[in-house]
Order: C-alpha cells, then sequence, then structure tokens
C-alpha cells in the first residue's frame, strides 16, 4: 500500500500548492520559536536571543527550498512557473509570437501532413486481425528475377510448407456485369478459399467461400465488398440468395465483407477461382498445359521466427526447382527460381516508399530552417534580455535553472504552432484524400490517428530543444559582472552572438540550397519528360478496351472484336480505327515478350537469347497512330487469307511480322533485316517470323523508358487478342465520340460494355501524374525553405547593420561615402551566400542520390540545375539584404554618433 | 547549490527513524533528542534536519500528523508508518555491517 501512499502525497504536492507552503511556513517558524524560547531560557534577552536562533537557523529560503525539492513534483511545478512567466514575456513581443507561431504552424503542419501520408501507408497495421503475420509471397526467376507465381507453386507450397497456417490466391480480375440496362466492366477478384482465411476477418453477413470452392467445379457464387453493396444495392439486408450477372453467369450471392476489406484494392467482389484447378495445375505437370499465373499470400504461424521463415522458404525453392520439368527450365522458364515470403504491407507499399522517404527527408529539412530562423529570432530578443538574466542569476538562479526556463519559454513559443499546425495537416489530409492523386489511388486511404497526434507533440517538443538550446545555452554563458557593469548597451550580447546568427543563416541557407537543388532536378527531369516525343500525335485519339463477355483461353474472340472494329471504322466521324492488344501508356497489363532467334545464325542457349516484346495489332495500327513506315510493307489480310478459311497452310510457319528500329539497332546493327527469319521460343518449334518491313519508334511502355525493341505480329494471324484495345483516331474531340461508339458496341452485342475510355492526352497526363504529385510537394518545400532563408537573412543583415550603426556612423565622419558602406554590407552578405553555396552544393551533392531514381534523362548531379539554383539562391539573398542595406546607406553620421 | 550534510549521507534518515520509533515527536524534538542521546556529539542542522523529513515522508516511511505542543503550540508531529519500522530494520541492519567493517579496519 506504501505504492498508494506516495500517489496520494504527489497528487498534494502537485493540487494542494498552497496549503502545503503554509504548513512548511508554521512547521519552521514553530522550530524558530522552540529555539528562541529555550535560548531565552539559557538567560538571553529577548532580541538577542532572536539573533542568535536566526544565526543557527541558516538560511530560511534556502531551507524551504530543499524541503520543496523533497516533493518530488519540483520539475513540474517550476514548470508552471515558468509557463506563466514566458507567456508574459511573450505577450510583451507580439511580433515574436506571431512569426513563430506562422512559422511552426505551416512547417509542423507539413511535416505532420507528410507523417500521416507515411503512417497510412507505411505504419499503420493493415485492417486485419493480426496483420502483421500475413505475408506476400512471390517467386522470382529468370536472369531478371521477375516475379512470377504460378499456380503449381501454390499448391506445393500450401502442401509442403511448414510454417504457414494458410496460403492462398487471390487476383486482381475483371467481369462484365450483364443483364442489366448498361452493362458495365467490373473490377473484381478471383480467389482461394483458403484467401479469405488468411486474411482473418469474417464476412459482415453471410458466408465466404467454403473449401470446395475451388477450380472448375466451384459453384458459381459471389462476394460482395462493403463499398459495392452500399452503393449498388441500397446496403440490402436481403441480398444473401439474390443473383448477380456476371459474364452472363447468374451467380448466387452468398456474403458480403465488412467495410475496410479492400484487397485487392477497388475490387468489388471476389469469385471463386474457376481457373485453379488441382487436376491440371499441380505437379507433376502434363506437358503442353497453360499454366496459370497467380497472386500468393500466406498467413504465418505465431511461433516461427524471421529466420525460419528464410530457411523453410530456401529449402522450399530448392524442392520447387527439382518439381518442375527439366525442359521448361531449360527454355528459361522457372530457371533459378526463388521463394521468398515478406509483410504484406511491404508489398503493398513498395513502389511508394522511396517516394515517401524522399519528402519525409525534405520536409524535416524545411523544419531545420524553421529552427534556425527561430533561434536567430529568439537570439536577437536575447540582447534585450541580457540584464533581466544577469540579475537572476545574480539573485541565486542557477545555470540549469536559467536554461530550463528558456527552454520552457521554447515550448510555450511552440504550442499555439503546433496546433495551428496540426489544424492545417487535418485540411491538407482531408485534401488529400479528397482530390485522390492519381500516384496514392491503389493505396490505403490518407488519415490521421493517434499515431499522428503523438508523433506532432514529440516533433513539438523536439523542434523547441531544436530552436531554443542555442539561445538557452548564450543565456546561462552571461557572466554577471559583465552584463550588470554594461548597463544601458541593449546590444551588447557581443561578438558571440553575431558569429552565432552568421553561422545559423548560413545554415539554412544551405539546407535551402539541397531542397532547391532537389526541387530544381525534379523540374528538369519532369519537363524532360513532358516533353518527350511519343512518337505519335497524341491529339484526336481515343483508347478503350472491350474485354469480351465470359472470357476464356480456350475460345477465340478475334472475329467479335473485328465486327466492332469494321462498325466503328465506318463512323463518319472516325478518319481511322484499329485493334491492338497493348495500348500505349496504359497500366494494364504487360506486352508479351518472348526469346527470338535469328535463322541463320549459330544457335545459342534460350536463356541467352534476346527477349523481345511482341504486339498483337490489327494492319490499320501503324497508320491510325501515325506511325510511319521506314522500309518494305505493312501487312495486310491477304497474308492470311488461308487461315480465315480455318486451314493452317505454309504461311503460318513464315508469318509476316513488322519490326520497329530499336529491334533493328538490337539485332541487326548494320545488317539488311528485311526478309530475315526470326525463330520464336524453343527453337524445336517449325515456325518463323519473316520481317516484312520496319517501321519508326513509339514509347508504348512509358514515357520515362526509351522505345523498346517491339516486334508486331498482325491479329489477321488468328492468334487471340486476349485483351481488345480500341484505337480511333477521331475527326472531331474524341470524347465526343464516346456515345457513337458506345451504341455500335451495343449493336453488335447488347451486354459488351467498354472500358478504360480515355483519350491517348489523358493517359499521357495520367502517366506524369506521380512525377507531377513529387514535384508539386518537393516544389512547395522548397519554395517555404527559401521564404524562409530570406527571412531570416535579412533579419540578421537588420541585426548587424544596427548593431554597427556607430561604427558605420564614425566611418561616413570620417569620409567614407555610400557606396562604400553599401559594399561593407553588401560585402558580408556575398561572404555568407557563399558558404552558404560551398555547404549547400556539398550536401545536395551527398543528397540527391536519393532522388536518382527519380530522374529521367538527366545525372542526379546535374551541372546546370546545380548552377543555376546556386545563381537564384544568391540572387534571393542578396534582394533580401537591400532593405538592411539601404537602412545602412541612409544613417546620418551626426545621429548616429550622438546617440550612443 | 550543494547540501550541507554533518551526517554521512543516509545516516540521519537512521537517526531519524529510530528516534521516531519510540514515539511520535515534532522535528524540533527529534533534533534535541539526537544532541541528548549522543551526548552533544551529533548536532543536526535545520537545514538537514526538514529536508530530510520531508523526504522521509514523501517515501511513506514515516507520516506528519498536526497537534499541540507541551507549550500548547500547533507543531507538525513525525511518526513511523509500517513501511518505515521496515525500512528502519534494514538501515539498522546495514548500518551495523558498514560499522563493524570500518571499525575493522581501523583496528587492524
Amino acid at each position: 500500500m506504501r505504492w498508494l501512499k506516495i500517489l496520494r502525497l504527489r497528487f498534494r504536492s502537485l493540487f494542494q500548492h498552497a496549503a502545503l507552503e503554509r504548513e512548511l511556513d508554521d512547521e519552521l517558524r514553530f522550530h524558530f520559536k522552540q529555539q528562541m524560547e529555550q535560548n531565552i531560557a539559557a538567560g538571553m534577552d529577548p532580541e538577542g536571543a532572536r539573533t542568535a536562533a536566526l544565526r543557527e537557523f541558516g538560511q530560511i529560503a534556502q531551507h524551504k527550498d530543499e524541503c520543496r525539492d523533497a516533493r518530488g513534483t519540483r520539475l513540474i511545478e517550476s514548470f508552471w512557473e515558468d509557463s506563466r512567466y514566458a507567456i508574459r514575456n511573450l505577450r510583451r513581443d507580439p511580433f515574436l509570437a506571431l512569426a513563430a507561431t506562422l512559422t511552426l504552424a505551416v512547417c509542423i503542419g507539413a511535416n505532420t501532413t507528410v507523417f500521416s501520408v507515411a503512417n497510412s501507408i507505411l505504419i499503420r497495421p493493415l485492417p486485419y486481425p493480426n496483420s502483421d503475420r500475413i505475408d506476400w509471397i512471390s517467386a522470382r526467376t529468370g536472369p531478371a528475377q521477375e516475379e512470377i507465381v504460378a499456380a503449381p507453386d501454390y499448391f506445393m507450397l500450401r502442401d509442403q510448407n511448414r510454417i504457414f497456417e494458410e496460403v492462398g490466391t487471390c487476383d486482381p480480375a475483371t467481369v462484365n456485369w450483364t443483364g442489366i440496362e448498361r452493362p458495365e466492366r467490373l473490377d473484381v477478384a478471383s480467389a482461394s478459399p483458403s484467401f479469405f482465411r488468411l486474411m482473418g476477418t469474417q464476412p459482415l453477413i453471410g458466408r465466404y467461400l467454403t473449401r470446395d470452392e475451388e477450380g472448375p467445379k466451384a459453384a458459381p457464387v459471389a462476394i460482395l465488398s462493403y463499398e459495392f453493396w452500399r452503393n449498388r444495392f441500397g446496403a440490402d439486408p436481403q441480398i444473401i440468395g439474390k443473383t448477380i450477372a456476371l459474364d452472363r453467369l447468374p451467380r448466387t450471392i452468398v456474403g458480403v465483407m465488412p467495410q475496410g476489406f479492400d484487397f485487392p484494392r477497388g475490387a468489388n467482389l471476389w469469385l471463386p477461382n474457376l481457373l485453379l484447378d488441382r487436376a491440371t495445375q499441380s505437379f507433376p505437370l502434363a506437358p503442353n498445359r497453360p499454366i496459370l499465373i497467380v497472386s500468393m499470400l500466406g498467413r504465418r504461424k505465431p511461433e516461427v521466427t524471421q529466420l525460419e521463415a528464410a530457411t523453410e522458404m530456401k529449402r522450399l525453392s530448392f524442392a520447387m526447382r527439382a518439381a518442375y520439368p527439366e525442359a521448361m527450365r531449360n527454355n528459361g522458364f522457372r530457371q533459378d527460381l526463388t521463394l521468398s515470403a515478406f509483410s504484406l504491407q511491404e508489398h503493398l507499399a513498395g513502389p511508394l516508399r522511396p517516394a515517401i522517404l524522399v519528402l519525409s527527408g525534405a520536409v524535416s529539412l524545411v523544419l531545420l530552417i524553421a529552427c534556425a530562423n527561430i533561434a536567430n529570432l529568439l537570439l536577437a530578443r536575447a540582447g534585450s534580455r541580457y540584464r533581466e538574466i544577469a540579475v537572476r542569476m545574480a539573485l541565486g538562479s542557477g545555470r540549469s535553472r536559467i536554461i530550463r526556463q528558456m527552454l520552457t519559454e521554447s515550448l510555450v513559443l511552440t504550442i499555439p504552432g503546433a496546433a495551428l499546425g496540426i489544424g492545417l495537416a487535418w485540411l491538407a489530409v482531408r485534401l488529400l484524400d479528397a482530390s485522390k492523386p492519381a500516384i496514392l489511388v491503389r493505396y490505403p486511404a490518407i488519415s490521421m490517428d493517434w499515431r499522428v497526434l503523438a508523433f506532432t507533440l514529440a516533433l513539438m517538443v523536439a523542434t523547441s530543444v531544436l530552436f531554443g538550446f542555442v539561445p538557452a545555452l548564450s543565456a546561462a554563458g552571461i557572466r554577471i559582472g559583465d552584463a550588470l557593469k554594461s548597463a544601458g548597451l541593449a546590444h551588447s550580447a557581443g561578438r558571440g552572438a553575431a558569429r552565432t546568427r552568421k553561422i545559423l543563416v548560413v545554415a539554412e541557407l544551405g539546407v535551402s540550397l539541397v531542397l532547391l537543388i532537389g526541387a530544381g532536378l525534379l523540374t528538369r527531369s519532369f519537363l524532360h519528360l513532358a516533353h518527350t516525343e511519343l512518337g505519335f500525335p497524341s491529339d484526336h485519339l481515343l483508347t478503350f478496351r472491350v474485354n469480351p463477355v465470359g472470357f476464356s483461353f480456350d475460345r477465340n474472340d478475334n472475329p467479335f472484336l473485328f465486327e466492332i472494329l469494321e462498325r466503328v471504322r465506318h463512323l463518319p466521324i472516325v478518319r481511322s480505327a484499329a485493334l491492338s492488344a497493348d495500348i500505349p501508356l496504359s497500366e494494364i497489363g504487360l506486352p508479351n515478350a518472348g526469346a527470338v532467334q535469328v535463322v541463320g545464325r549459330p544457335l545459342v542457349p534460350i536463356r541467352d537469347r534476346p527477349m523481345i516484346s511482341n504486339s498483337l495489332v490489327s494492319p490499320e495500327f501503324f497508320q491510325t497512330l501515325g506511325i510511319r513506315l521506314n522500309r518494305g510493307r505493312i501487312f495486310d489480310a491477304h497474308d492470311f487469307i488461308g487461315v480465315r478459311a480455318g486451314a493452317r497452310p505454309d504461311i503460318l510457319l513464315r508469318e509476316p511480322v513488322i519490326v520497329n528500329e530499336a529491334f533493328v539497332r538490337r539485332v541487326f546493327p548494320g545488317e539488311e533485316p528485311l526478309g530475315r527469319q526470326l525463330a520464336p521460343g524453343p527453337s524445336e518449334k517449325p515456325v518463323t517470323w519473316t520481317i516484312v518491313g520496319v517501321v519508326s519508334d513509339i514509347r508504348s511502355a512509358s514515357l520515362g523508358s526509351d522505345p523498346p525493341a517491339t516486334i508486331y505480329r498482325c491479329s489477321c494471324s488468328g492468334v487471340p487478342l486476349y485483351r481488345g484495345g480500341f484505337l480511333v483516331r477521331t475527326s472531331v474531340a474524341p470524347d465526343l465520340a464516346v456515345r457513337a461508339i458506345e451504341q455500335q458496341v451495343r449493336l453488335v452485342d447488347r451486354d459488351q460494355p467498354i472500358s478504360d475510355v480515355k483519350t491517348m492526352d489523358q493517359r499521357r497526363d495520367a502517366a506524369l501524374a506521380p512525377e507531377r504529385f513529387q514535384l508539386i510537394l518537393l516544389g512547395s518545400f522548397a519554395m517555404i525553405a527559401i521564404v524562409l532563408a530570406a527571412a531570416g537573412v535579412y533579419g540578421t543583415m537588420s541585426y548587424l547593420v544596427t548593431r554597427r550603426t556607430r561604427e558605420i556612423g564614425i566611418r561616413m565622419a570620417m569620409g567614407a561615402r555610400q557606396a562604400d558602406v553599401l559594399r561593407m554590407v553588401l560585402g558580408e552578405t556575398t561572404v555568407l551566400v557563399l558558404l552558404a553555396i560551398v555547404a549547400g552544393l556539398g550536401g545536395a551533392w551527398a543528397l540527391t542520390r536519393y532522388i536518382r531514381s527519380m530522374l529521367y534523362g538527366m545525372s542526379e548531379l546535374d551541372t546546370t540545375t546545380f548552377a543555376v539554383t546556386s545563381v537564384l539562391l544568391a540572387a534571393i539573398v542578396l534582394i533580401a539584404s537591400l532593405g538592411p542595406a539601404r537602412r545602412a546607406v541612409s544613417i546620418d553620421p551626426m545621429t548616429a554618433l550622438r546617440d550612443e | 547549490m550543494s547540501k550541507p550534510t554533518d551526517l554521512v549521507q543516509g545516516t540521519l534518515d537512521l537517526l531519524i527513524l529510530k528516534t521516531l520509533a519510540l514515539e511520535p515527536m515534532h522535528g524540533w524534538a527529534i533534533a534535541q533528542r539526537i544532541q541528548q542521546l549522543s551526548k552533544d556529539v551529533l548536532q543536526v542542522q535545520q537545514g538537514s534536519l526538514y529536508p530530510a523529513l520531508h523526504r522521509l515522508e514523501q517515501q511513506a516511511w514515516i507520516q506528519a500528523e498536526w497537534g499541540e505542543s507541551d507549550n500548547n503550540r500547533r507543531a507538525k508531529y513525525y511518526s513511523l508508518t509500517k513501511a518505515g519500522r521496515r525500512q528502519l530494520g534494514r538501515e539498522a541492519v546495514s548500518w551495523e555491517r558498514l560499522s563493524s567493517a570500518i571499525s575493522a579496519i581501523v583496528r587492524a
């Protein structure tokens, strides 16, 4: 029970301060009187007894203080005292309070916002029970260690692993919602039953998939997401048992998942994975069967350590390599297979991680600048508080007590700024979440929680110590005698303070330059990217996809797609139209790529042959996009007449293909490509491709990368176009054509929706979105930094000029001209700027490597950027110091000298 | 601000606890008692006594109560708590050990 008593005592010390003080007084007075009486009893006269008692008693105030120390709550009490004192002080200096509050509000707000993003994406656990045990399981193969997880991996891992409670698959897919007025393409997921068990979330109503709902025999059921259920079915509580037609197949709704269950992000429905067939997709593999590609997840058993997991994954990697047929590995498929498992959160945040870290770094630099600025302001004020502090020290305040008081003042100064900052951040986070920048769409929603609040509080304390410790130390370093003697000299804080302020200014200018260089590099890279030629005109070009209802690997939908193409092409507002499996700058799907062997050259192992992407297009593709034919001819339907009749004539053994210039540069440098033959895939196949034409390059994959070497195959060859991409060159604004096109599609099949409808200009814009986002954020940080730094320069130069008023007055009285004074002041500024530029360039040289991956077509040590930003910094600093310089020039020697 | 202590740090605590073990008393009486019992060898300064009393009170080894003194003045009486009695036992033992160790060395 002792601790309870102690707690009560501490409580009393804190909240019954006055009573305790009174008791202390009484207690000591009693002692004093006893002592006096004893003295009188010993024969002293009353006055003598009193003096003796007093002498014996010693310093009453000090004893009292020691008794107060014994209460153990001294720090808190003196904190309150100091806070009240600080508030009184700040009221006397509203400019300082306002400047510091605004600066901190902006900087703490910016930091809190960036931390909210980092917290939402990198830190906050995913909203699934024990989500730290949910792993993303990846298999990487081939020389490039590409991530390809195959269905056989899933079955083997599920049956043989010793570290996971559950292993499951869940893949994004699309289906068409049919049987409704306006058919619609829906983002869905096809999942294994184990997927739900491993995620650990129970359905809101109904059930999730049962163990037997996997593979081709699974019942046609569907599970809705909360959002889909609420927005499209009005949160119908009787939804279980109703049907929804997907790809014309009525499916029974068996469950609704709760809000927040959002994997893969944006999935409206979860369906059983019909292709996940144990009979055909598990070891030993039957030859010539297509292998299903899946995404795999697992829930680790609770006691499994990181090391055990890594060891087990290594063991399974070896076992799995041995399980794949040798012929497959020789062909490069599943060669050097490596399995690994890491947290799902890490996997989800992966692509955004570097950007967030860079932004966090940048925004904390801004805060550092703000700290330097406020430290500067406080130092300026320290001059006028010099005497006050000296008096306090003379009255017995210890140095540590002075430092504590100064730091308390800093903390008090930070509180309103931090509060405003949280408010600003709250606004910014709401704005971010509402505007949904393209870069964040695939990530968890950005929001604030207790972690953000704790971060901001910690930031507040850290900030106050950071900007408070230089002024505090300089205050504690005051020598009492000197200070009290130099009465009246407000600026006698001395040379030391001036030097400290200069160092602070150089530091903040240097840091600003680092940020300016970072923003400059991103700007140049962005401009570079924005002006990148696609290789074809992007105006008046509409693109969309038609994913045929009831997709199947066994069916060829080309005739259906051709029919739509014919109808679209004959619309009066359409100049020309084409089909292509891949839409340039489209985010969906990567083009097919395969190894090719040049016929006639010595045979090399498949792993050493060039991997070339091949794109399936209709003959009008080149004309529609505006790709130049440089040599040879374009293939057309006549090349494939036999194929259409259903026969497999010789023509398919020598299929005509078209290549681009990038391909020629890579495979036939300095040789004639026309008429050459290529053998795709494993060399035993009798099929060859004959090059009949060479076309100009386009940036099909991304704006930031060079045009890839590409082989174009003709869709007339009968190879199925699984993904039906349409490219339509219109004579009117492209978005005006959407309705007419949709009508034509519905005439072919009234259940067929079109999706991913975007003009090429929109795609181009979207491709720039991540870069634009980073640029805007980093650019605004650099802007805040430079404004703060300029304010810092202004303040410091004003201070220096004021401090030297007398000196300047004397110089002018001695015959110095205005130009000399101007030169003196600006000369001082120039020295500061030069030092800052050296420091900033050094810092940038060390730091810009972290944004290397965000830069396109330029080095992270780009000389132009470094030079231009340095000049910019110098210009801004000179402008900021013009005011103080003018004041120096206009000093009247007479007044200046009389004032002292 | 060094604290002037005439006694080895911690020894004063032991003396106070021991003195209070007999009966509750106020600060002045404690000082007198220690002086008497030690035959004027130990003189407790007020500057050490009261901080020590307050420290012991905050540790909940002694507790305070206001009462009337012999000459009808209001005085703060301290008494030992249960925890204080245990603490006294511990400190006495460790003091015995320390002093016998020191005298062993001094006599050697």
